[in-house]
């Protein structure tokens, strides 16, 4: 009996050391696992792109192990506030929206909102936004709540079509069942480079956003540690062969 | 062309290994549809009436409601409002267990309600409980005359786990496929492939059961129609 305590003993002790070892090191970074080139999911399974490589590398700078776990777009801030996932690091554009509920570390990248069409279309961004097209962006996204503000701010008339995904308008572009997509510049850019897809960018619609690092308000403890992650991570020359690696126009 | 051919196949082992989860969902919803589903024919047919009525609305739930509504209610819905945190692969399987449970209790008491009913009344003059001759009289005969009916639960349940690839973290065959056609951006590619696999995993599974069928047979007793 007393060994057999002995042995409950000892185990729980282990159980309770290796909760609290993990929990106080170990992070799940939830994704957009269909944004390349800041978030995807390589041939073989895992995790890649420009935020997860910058997220690994901070974590090795901190001293933290991080795993990444794909998500549905749509779902990821309650994901988030359900404790399922503990930050997104996944190309998130800063908006008062997200920020009403989650907290953002500071801005580190800086993205475009571009208008992409056929490679063979004369439209012009003017054309798009007040010639009754259709439009495709994805749902979910500051784009998305823009196109839909602003139509009805600015009297445009296009009709906006919800997809699941950037690379799923572009295919519906492809197919002409849209006249345009509005995204952002370096997964336009990495479909057109990379992936060879016939389509052109003809311009921006939006004011430029900033990505942050989405995190539970209450985790002030991970805010400061992603913060000086990236403060690290921007003095190294590790930052600069990121953006050469995953982004076409290096910027 | 040759493109596609050499992203489907750097990609195929990781896609497989969807297979496996795809095949793990669908044999646990399977079981968990046959362990609920065979009380809840014998409930619906032998059962008082507060048990038939329980069962009726059971089966009206989970027949009458669409398998992604109920996906994203087990995924998002409850489990938020509980405080639990259940994974993609659990959520599956209960959606899909549920939702066959219900299904599977129909076909059972089709097959419960095609013997003949003196058969019940002899194995009770014979003394056995009424649970006796449920058990070792009528489940045995029915289940057997269930089985071509089964099989179809086993495809439909197949074909409608594509649909967890839209709960994130779910890892299923249609989920890998679209990560890999929103890396690639070669969407035709990767459905077909899965089209492929999800082909490949019905029939071996139907010929599976096929085997049953036979392995269970009992001769000169009819399948699907025996007095």
């Amino acid at each position: 009996m007393r060994n057999r305590l002995k042995k409950l003993i000892f185990a729980c002790s282990i159980l309770a050391l290796s909760v609290t070892g993990a929990s106080a090191a170990s992070y799940i970074n939830g994704i957009d696992a269909n944004y390349p080139p800041f978030a995807y999911v390589d041939k073989s399974g895992n995790a890649a792109g420009f935020d997860v490589d910058a997220m690994n590398w901070i974590a090795k700078a901190m001293g933290f192990t991080i795993s990444h776990k794909p998500m549905d777009w749509n779902g990821i801030i309650p994901d988030l506030l359900a404790k399922k996932i503990d930050m997104v690091c996944s190309g998130m554009s800063i908006s008062p929206e997200r920020a009403a509920r989650v907290t953002f570390s500071e801005p580190y990248f800086t993205i475009r909102k571009v208008l992409v069409v056929s490679e063979k279309s004369a439209l012009t961004p003017d054309d798009i936004l007040k010639g009754k097209k259709r439009l495709g962006v994805q749902r979910g996204t500051n784009e998305a709540e823009w196109l839909a503000q602003h139509r009805d701010e600015n009297g445009w008339n296009y009709t906006l079509g919800y997809y699941d995904s950037a690379p799923m308008a572009v295919e519906d572009l492809l197919n002409g069942r849209i006249d345009a997509a509005g995204m952002d510049s370096a997964p336009a850019e990495d479909i057109m480079n990379r992936a060879k897809k016939p389509i052109k960018i003809i311009g921006e619609f939006a004011p430029a956003d900033d990505f942050g690092v989405a995190m539970r308000n209450e985790d002030t403890e991970l805010h400061a540690i992603i913060n000086e992650g990236f403060k690290k991570l921007k003095a190294d020359p590790y930052w600069e062969e990121l953006q050469k690696k995953y982004l076409s126009d290096g910027k | 062309m040759v493109d596609s051919l050499s992203n489907v196949i750097e990609a195929l082992p990781n896609i497989l290994a969807g297979g496996l989860v795809t095949v793990g969902i669908v044999l646990c919803s399977l079981s968990l549809g046959f362990v609920l589903g065979v009380p809840l024919a014998v409930g619906q047919v032998y059962g008082s009436k507060p048990a038939r009525g329980a069962v009726g609305v059971f089966v009206w739930f989970f027949r009458g409601t669409p398998i992604l509504v109920l996906l994203f209610l087990f995924y998002y819905g409850f489990p938020v409002a509980l405080g639990l945190d259940i994974s993609a692969f659990t959520a599956s399987c209960l959606v899909l267990g549920f939702a066959s449970a219900a299904y599977q209790s129909q076909i059972f008491r089709g097959s419960i309600q095609s013997l003949p009913q003196g058969q019940l009344k002899a194995a009770r003059a014979l003394g056995m409980t009424d649970g006796q001759s449920i058990l070792h009289i009528i489940l045995p005969q029915a289940l057997r005359l269930s089985i071509p009916g089964w099989t179809n639960e086993f495809s439909i349940l197949l074909k409608d786990s594509a649909l967890v690839f839209a709960l994130g973290g779910a890892q299923d065959v249609m989920a890998r496929s679209h990560f890999a056609a929103s890396r690639t951006h070669d969407p035709i590619a990767f459905y077909l492939t899965a089209g492929v696999l999800y082909y490949a995993i019905t029939l071996v599974g139907l010929r599976a059961l096929r085997q049953l069928e036979k392995k269970v047979y009992i001769p000169g007793y009819a399948a699907g129609g025996g007095v």
